[in-house]
């Protein structure tokens, strides 16, 4: 083996650009989209006038704060029963109790306590009045990616003969396990994540690593695109919960094609 | 002279390789590297026109807010039927009767396949239970199934007339049917084995105890809950 003849400079400058490289994406993929968020965030606090709860005694602070939480739990309630006029099923999903709820007509008809909550940095720091109109639903999903078919059809030719058709009926195909992951994305910048909380996975890693990469394009093409759009997709509000893989599924396959999420935080 | 322009290319492409890979990192990790953007920031919160009131008109809104949250509390649980109703869930394959304020069953059940049977010619059929809310239009005992064109088919037998006798099934769907209506019914099975499995053409199978009790507990007009 000949020895490679790199000049440190070389290397320097190799390193050098991939530095710069990793900055000028940054900038232009996260800084600026974030900086053009914040600015619009901003301006909406400014608009209601500057008059901050550091200003207001301790007494007054929690006393406004407990006032947003009644009126939040008010307006989630209010939208539970408009929710109840529709015919299809609907998510609600209460981080209070930290519960995840299916209601069809008002009536709740499946609930899975949820085990883990994230919510990113964004979503935190979002000014209360802004995360109640955030939240203020319901909120109907535009898109969404998920790990498992929300209609798992199998396709069957008839038997071939009567003794064909007697062993499907003495055996019949029993469906394999998933693992569900699934992503929800509404229109106001928002998205909900509903993962299974189990570690181990039930199914392929071949379906989870696909499911993986579905995700990570979803979200890369909404970095391009808030690259050129307007200020859309400029920052992602998300919202992570985590309930028993069976639970999810269920959720998943009972919501119509783009259902409507409350959340009461 | 050639060996070294071979492994100047190699080194070219290496780096290329290696910058391809940061970009896409970069770019991949975005939702971090965002977080990372975000901290640098913070607003100022602004509670607005509540920061004008004092703790008692505060009081007296959060009172009033709560009341308000009652009366829609209440109006949301008078929403559950009064009357016993099933819910039945068709990816785990179970079911819960309940009433409003307690459960009086819960067990597995049978649902929908979700096999499309493809007969060729344009035929075919779904298997799969109905979702939403539906209502019990019939309640029968000692049912007798009358067999649809499908069944014929599926087991590749050839199609009786509309009233042939053949069609008739007695005992195949238990002691007791409900009817939910487009063909569909809770009903018992000879398969008492693949309780839990989606493996029906539709209807929701239930075991013999769990039967009878959802057939005594619920009326004509009772609501079953799909989903």
């Amino acid at each position: 083996m000949k020895k490679l003849n790199i000049s440190k400079k070389t290397i320097i400058t190799f390193l050098a650009s991939q530095i710069a490289i990793v900055v000028i994406i940054f900038i232009l993929f996260d800084l600026i989209p974030v900086t053009r968020e914040y600015s619009t965030i901003s301006d909406k606090v400014s608009e209601r006038g500057v008059n901050t709860t550091a200003q207001l005694s301790k007494e007054s602070s929690n006393l406004i704060d407990m006032v947003r939480i009644n009126e939040h739990h008010e307006s989630y309630l209010r939208n539970a029963l408009k929710l109840s006029k529709i015919d299809s099923i609907s998510l609600l999903i209460d981080l209070r109790d930290s519960l995840a709820i299916l209601s069809l007509k008002g009536v709740s008809i499946f609930e899975s306590k949820i085990s883990k909550i994230q919510i990113n940095q964004g979503l935190k720091k979002l000014p209360d009045f802004l995360r109640d109109s955030l939240y203020s639903g319901p909120l109907q999903v535009t898109e969404d990616l998920s790990s498992i078919e929300k209609f798992p059809i199998v396709v069957k030719k008839p038997a071939k003969d009567t003794s064909e058709a007697n062993k499907t009926e003495a055996a019949p195909t029993i469906p394999k396990q998933n693992d569900v992951f699934v992503l929800m994305a509404f229109d106001n910048n928002m998205i909900l994540e509903i993962d299974q909380q189990e570690n181990k996975l039930a199914g392929s890693r071949f379906a989870y690593m696909n499911y993986k990469r579905q995700h990570m394009n979803w979200f890369m093409s909404r970095n391009i695109r808030s690259l050129f759009g307007s200020g859309q997709w400029g920052y992602i509000y998300q919202l992570k919960i985590e309930i028993p893989r069976e639970d999810a599924g269920s959720i998943y396959r009972a919501l119509p094609i783009k259902p409507f999420v409350l959340v009461r935080y | 002279m050639e060996k070294p322009e071979k492994k100047n290319i190699l080194l070219i492409l290496l780096a290329f390789f290696i910058t391809v890979c940061v970009i896409f990192l970069c770019l991949a990790k975005s939702q971090t590297l965002k977080e990372v953007a975000i901290s640098f920031y913070s607003y100022h919160d602004s509670p607005g026109d509540l920061a004008q009131k004092d703790s008692v008109q505060l009081t007296k809104q959060i009172k009033e807010t709560q009341r308000r949250i009652s009366v829609l509390q209440k109006r949301i649980e008078n929403l559950a039927p009064a009357t016993p109703y099933l819910i039945i869930n068709t990816t785990k394959n179970t079911f819960v009767l309940r009433t409003k304020k307690e459960i009086i069953r819960e067990g597995i059940c049978s649902t929908g396949s979700y096999i499309l049977l493809d007969a060729g010619d344009g035929q075919q059929w779904i298997f799969k239970t109905p979702k939403g809310q539906m209502r019990i239009l019939g309640k029968i005992t000692n049912p007798v199934w009358i067999k649809p064109d499908w069944a014929f088919i599926e087991e590749s037998l050839p199609v009786p007339s509309k009233n042939d006798p053949e069609r008739r099934e007695p005992g195949s769907l238990g002691d007791y049917a409900l009817t939910l209506g487009d063909g569909y019914m809770i009903h018992g099975t000879l398969y008492q084995r693949f309780l839990g499995l989606p493996v029906t053409h539709g209807c929701v199978r239930l075991g013999d105890d769990d039967l009878k009790t959802v057939f005594n507990n619920m009326e004509i007009g009772s609501k079953v809950f799909i989903f």
